[in-house]
C-alpha cells in the first residue's frame, strides 16, 4: 500500500544498488526516494506515479532499456515537460552530453559523485520546475480570465444593439451558434477555406458584432413597422458600411486582433449574395470572406425564424427549405449542402443552448489557448486532482484481490495489479508485451491476439467487451472471463488508445455446468449415456440420415441377478462397468451407447454393409468372463430398413426381440420378426430410478 | 586496521573520497558494503560464457562503484576493461580481465582485514 507523504519524491533509475544507495544518502530525509534498477523499471514507475515525481536521476548504462531508452519514451509521452531529469554518469564523452542534453535533460552529474554538488543541483532543479509549475497555473488562470472578459464585453455590446432594435438578444445568441456549427461542418467538407478551430472561434465569437452599424442608425427608421421609402432603404443599408468603419477606427494595436479582423470582415460583408446582388460592395462568389458568407446565412435563417412586424415566425423546416430553394438570396453552393446535410444538427444546436452549453464553449477556448502554449500542459488543479484519481486507483488496486490490468498503446505497455501479477506469474509491467516471450508464453499467443482484435475492433461507443478463455494461474490452467474496455482518445477521429479491465476466474462455475450437463446426460456408473439422452441422440441422428441403415439392439446381460446374489452387489456393479467397456470398444465414433435399464444396453449402429455381421462381431466380443463370472448376453435387434425410423417402433421391436431371445433360453440374438408382436417388455429399473420410458 | 590503512592496501585515495561524501561513517559504511556487490560475480560469469555485452555492463559499474569509492586502482583497470568490450570482445579484454580479477582480490582483501579489525 500506499505511503502518503509530502516529502517530494525523486526517482533514481541505476543498476547499481551501490551507487543508488550513496546518492539516497546525500540527498538525505528531505526527499522521499523511488529507486529503479534498470530502465523498464524507471518507466513503469513514472507511468504509475507521474508528475509526483520531482526529479529522476538517470543512469546511461542499464540493463534491459538503457538511459536513452528511457529518456525516448519520456519525450514521446511528453513527460519531460513535466519532470525534469538529471543524467548520472561516468561517460564524460561530449556526444553523450549532446545528445542527452538534445533528449531534454536538465542537467549532468558525473561520477564520482561529490555530496555537494549532487545536493545543489538536485535543489536547484526541483526549485525551478516548483516555480514553472506555478507560473503555469498562474497563466491559465489569467487566460481564462481574459477569455471571459471579453466574451461578457462582447455580450453586452452586442446586446444594446438588439435591446434598440427592439430584438431579444436571441438573436446574436443564435448566429454564433449557427456561424458555428456551419463553420465546423465547412471545415470537415473541405479544406478550401484552410480553416482551423482556432479560426472558427475568433468568427464565430466575432459574428455577435454583425450589426453594430446599426448603433448609427435613426431609431424611427431602425423599428419603423411599415415599408421603407428608397431613401430610408439606404439609410438602413448603411449600417454594414458604419460598422466596418468603426471597426477600423480602432486603435492601431486592436486593429491587428484576429477578432477584429474577422468582425470588420462580418460588419461590412455580412449583406453581400454568392452571385453580387448584395451590398455594400457589390462582392460575388469567393470575393466574399468566408466568414461573412457564414454570417449572411445565419442572419437570413434566424430572420426567417423569428416573429417580425411584418411576418409570423417559419419552422425550421420551412426555414431550411426556403434558403435552399432560393427564396432569400444565392448563397455558396458549398455553404448550403452544409446547411442541408447539418439541418437536423442546427435544430439539436439551437433547441439545445443554455447556459452549460456557453460554458462549455468557453471551455474549450480555454483548452485551445493552453493548447497553444506548448509549455503550458494543464492548470496546476488539475494536476493535483489527477494525482488524488491515480492514487485513489492505486490503493484500490492494491486492496482487491483481483487480476486488473490497464494496456496502453504508446508506450506499449500492460500493467497488472500486485496480486495479478502474482496469479499470472508475470511482472507488474511489461513492456512491449505483444513480443515478450514471457507474457506471450503464460497468456497464450492466441488469447493475445483474439483479446487484441476484440478490443480493436470497439468503437468508442461500444467500448466494452468480454472474452473467454483458459490462463495459466497459479501454475494450474483454468477458465477466466477477461471483461476489457477499450479507451478512445477525444480526437477526431478517435485513435485507441489502450484498455483498461479484470480477468475473472469462472472455472468452478464453468466446471459446475459442465458438470451438472454431465450428470443430467450420463449414467453416472458406467458412465455411458442415459436412455432419455440417448433416445434424443438416436432420434437427432435418424433425422440427420434418413436413408441410413441403422440397427437398434437392446442389451441384456443374462444371470444378473445371480451374480449379485452369489457375490454381493460391488462385484455386479463391476460386471456392468466391464460389460459397458466392451460395448465402448465395439462401437464406431458415430455409434451410440447407452445404458437403459438395471443390466440392459442399447447400441445404434450405423451399418454400410450387412447387419447381421456386425451384429454377430459385436455378440461375441461380448461374451467372455469378469473374474470368476461367466458373461453371456441375450440380445434382441430391429433394423430401420424394416421398421423405418421412428424411434418409438424401433425400440419396441428390439426390446420384443429381446423378450423372444429370453424367453428362448438366453444367450442368443435375434432380429425382430412380426410374428413377435405382442410380446412383453423386459427393460427393468436402474436402482434408485424409475423405469425408463417405453 | 584504520580506514586509511584500508584504503592504502586497496590502492584507494581517502583524502579525494572523504572530500566528496564528507563523512567518515558514510565511507566506511559503502567501502563494507563493496562486498555485497554482484558485478563481480556477474563479470566473471559473462566473461566465462561469452556474454560481453553484459560483461561490458559489470565492468561498468564496477568502474562506477570504485571512482564513488575513490577505489583508483580497481577503477583504473575495470574503466581500461569497459573500454575494451565497449563495442564487444576485443583481445586486449582477456588480459584485462585477469588484471581486475587479481585487483579486486586484493581490494577484496584488504576490505575484509579491515572489517574484521572494526568488529573485533
Amino acid at each position: 500500500m500506499e505511503r502518503i507523504s509530502d516529502k517530494q519524491k525523486i526517482l533514481i533509475v541505476d543498476d547499481s544498488e551501490m551507487n543508488r544507495s550513496i546518492l539516497a544518502d546525500m540527498l538525505g530525509d528531505e526527499y522521499e526516494i523511488l529507486e529503479a534498477e534498470n530502465g523498464n523499471e524507471g518507466v513503469a514507475m513514472l507511468q504509475k506515479r507521474g508528475s509526483e515525481i520531482s526529479l529522476v536521476l538517470l543512469d546511461i548504462v542499464m540493463p534491459e532499456l538503457d538511459g536513452f531508452g528511457v529518456l525516448n519514451i519520456m519525450n514521446k509521452n511528453r513527460w519531460i515537460e513535466d519532470i525534469p531529469v538529471i543524467m548520472i554518469s561516468a561517460e564524460s564523452g561530449s556526444t553523450h552530453v549532446e545528445r542527452a542534453f538534445d533528449l531534454g535533460v536538465t542537467d549532468f552529474i558525473s561520477r564520482p559523485f561529490d555530496a555537494l554538488i549532487v545536493r545543489r543541483r538536485v535543489v536547484n532543479t526541483v526549485l525551478l520546475y516548483a516555480k514553472q509549475k506555478k507560473l503555469v497555473s498562474l497563466v491559465a488562470e489569467q487566460i481564462y480570465e481574459k477569455e471571459r472578459t471579453s466574451s461578457l464585453m462582447i455580450d453586452i455590446l452586442s446586446h444594446i444593439v438588439e435591446f434598440r432594435n427592439g430584438e431579444s438578444g436571441m438573436h446574436v445568441r443564435h448566429v454564433h451558434i449557427l456561424t458555428e456549427t456551419l463553420l465546423t461542418a465547412l471545415m470537415r467538407k473541405t479544406d478550401k477555406y484552410h480553416l482551423t478551430p482556432a479560426d472558427i472561434s475568433v468568427i464565430s465569437t466575432a459574428s455577435a458584432l454583425h450589426d453594430i452599424g446599426k448603433i448609427a442608425i435613426p431609431e424611427e427608421i431602425l423599428n419603423k413597422p411599415g415599408r421603407f421609402t428608397p431613401e430610408e432603404f439606404a439609410v438602413m443599408k448603411s449600417h454594414s458600411m458604419v460598422g466596418a468603419e468603426m471597426l477600423e477606427a480602432l486603435p492601431d494595436d486592436y486593429r491587428d486582433e484576429p477578432l477584429v479582423k474577422a468582425a470588420y470582415e462580418i460588419c461590412r460583408w455580412h449583406h453581400e449574395r454568392w452571385d453580387g446582388k448584395g451590398y455594400p460592395d457589390g462582392l460575388k462568389e469567393d470575393e466574399i470572406p468566408i466568414s461573412a458568407q457564414m454570417v449572411a446565412l445565419a442572419d437570413v435563417y434566424d430572420a426567417l425564424t423569428s416573429e417580425r412586424v411584418y411576418k409570423p415566425a417559419y419552422s425550421h423546416q420551412r426555414a431550411i427549405e426556403m434558403i435552399l430553394g432560393g427564396e432569400c438570396g444565392t448563397f455558396n453552393p458549398l455553404v448550403m449542402e452544409c446547411l442541408r446535410d447539418n439541418a437536423d444538427l442546427i435544430r439539436e444546436e439551437l433547441e439545445g443552448d443554455n447556459a452549460l452549453r456557453q460554458n462549455q464553449r468557453e471551455m474549450q477556448n480555454v483548452a485551445r489557448e493552453l493548447h497553444k502554449h506548448e509549455e503550458l500542459t494543464a492548470s496546476e488543479r488539475t494536476l493535483e486532482l489527477l494525482e488524488h484519481e491515480r492514487m485513489k486507483y492505486s490503493f484500490f488496486a492494491a486492496m482487491t484481490e483481483e487480476v486488473q490490468f490497464e494496456y496502453t498503446v504508446q508506450p506499449p505497455m500492460v500493467t497488472l495489479t500486485a496480486w495479478g501479477a502474482e496469479k499470472l506469474g508475470l511482472p507488474e509491467i511489461t513492456l512491449d508485451p505483444l513480443h515478450d516471450e514471457k507474457s506471450l508464453h503464460r497468456l497464450g499467443q492466441e488469447n493475445w491476439r483474439g483479446l487484441a482484435d476484440a478490443l480493436h475492433a470497439t468503437t468508442p461507443g461500444h467500448p466494452v467487451i468480454t472474452y473467454d478463455c483458459m490462463l495459466n494461474m497459479d501454475g494450474e490452467y483454468r477458465w477466466t472471463r477477461i471483461v476489457a474496455r477499450a479507451t478512445w482518445s477525444s480526437d477526431e477521429p478517435p485513435r485507441y488508445t489502450g484498455a483498461i479491465g479484470k480477468v475473472i476466474d469462472i472455472h468452478d462455475s464453468r466446471m459446475m455446468m459442465d458438470n451438472l450437463e454431465r450428470m443430467a446426460t450420463h449414467d453416472a456408473m458406467t458412465g455411458l449415456l442415459n436412455h432419455a439422452t440417448a433416445k434424443k441422440r438416436i432420434q437427432e441422428r435418424l433425422a440427420e440420415r434418413p436413408d441410413g441403415k441403422f440397427a437398434l439392439a437392446i442389451i441384456d446381460l443374462d444371470h444378473f441377478k445371480q451374480a449379485n446374489d452369489t457375490y454381493g452387489h460391488l462385484f455386479g456393479d463391476g460386471v456392468l462397468i466391464h460389460l459397458a467397456g466392451k460395448l465402448r470398444q465395439c462401437i464406431r465414433g458415430g455409434d451410440i451407447a447407452a445404458r437403459v435399464g438395471g443390466d440392459e444396453f442399447l447400441i445404434l449402429l450405423e451399418c454400410k454393409m450387412e447387419v447381421e455381421p456386425a451384429i454377430q462381431r459385436i455378440f461375441a466380443s461380448l461374451e467372455g468372463r469378469y473374474k470368476e463370472f461367466p458373461i453371456s448376453v441375450s440380445m434382441g435387434v430391429a433394423t430401420t430398413q424394416e421398421q423405418g425410423t421412428n424411434y418409438d417402433a424401433l425400440f419396441q421391436a428390439a426390446d420384443q426381440a429381446l423378450y423372444t431371445v429370453k424367453r428362448s433360453g438366453r444367450g442368443q440374438y435375434r432380429f425382430y420378426d412380426d410374428g413377435m408382436e405382442g410380446t412383453l417388455s423386459v427393460i427393468s429399473p436402474i436402482d434408485g430410478e424409475r423405469p425408463a420410458e417405453n | 586496521m584504520t580506514l586509511q590503512e584500508c584504503y592504502a592496501a586497496l590502492g584507494g585515495d581517502y583524502d579525494e573520497v572523504l572530500g566528496r561524501l564528507r563523512s567518515e561513517r558514510m565511507i566506511q559504511k559503502f567501502v563494507l558494503r563493496f562486498l555485497e556487490d554482484k558485478s563481480y560475480d556477474l563479470l566473471c560469469a559473462s566473461m566465462e560464457s561469452g556474454n560481453y555485452e553484459e560483461a561490458f555492463r559489470a565492468a561498468h559499474t564496477i568502474k562506477g562503484v570504485c571512482q564513488n569509492l575513490s577505489f583508483t586502482l580497481l577503477g583504473k583497470s575495470s574503466s581500461e576493461l569497459s573500454e575494451a568490450l565497449r563495442n564487444g570482445y576485443t583481445p586486449e579484454a582477456d588480459a584485462l580481465v585477469e588484471q581486475v580479477k587479481a585487483e579486486y582480490q586484493q581490494t577484496a582483501q584488504a576490505i575484509r582485514a579491515f572489517q574484521e579489525a572494526t568488529a573485533g
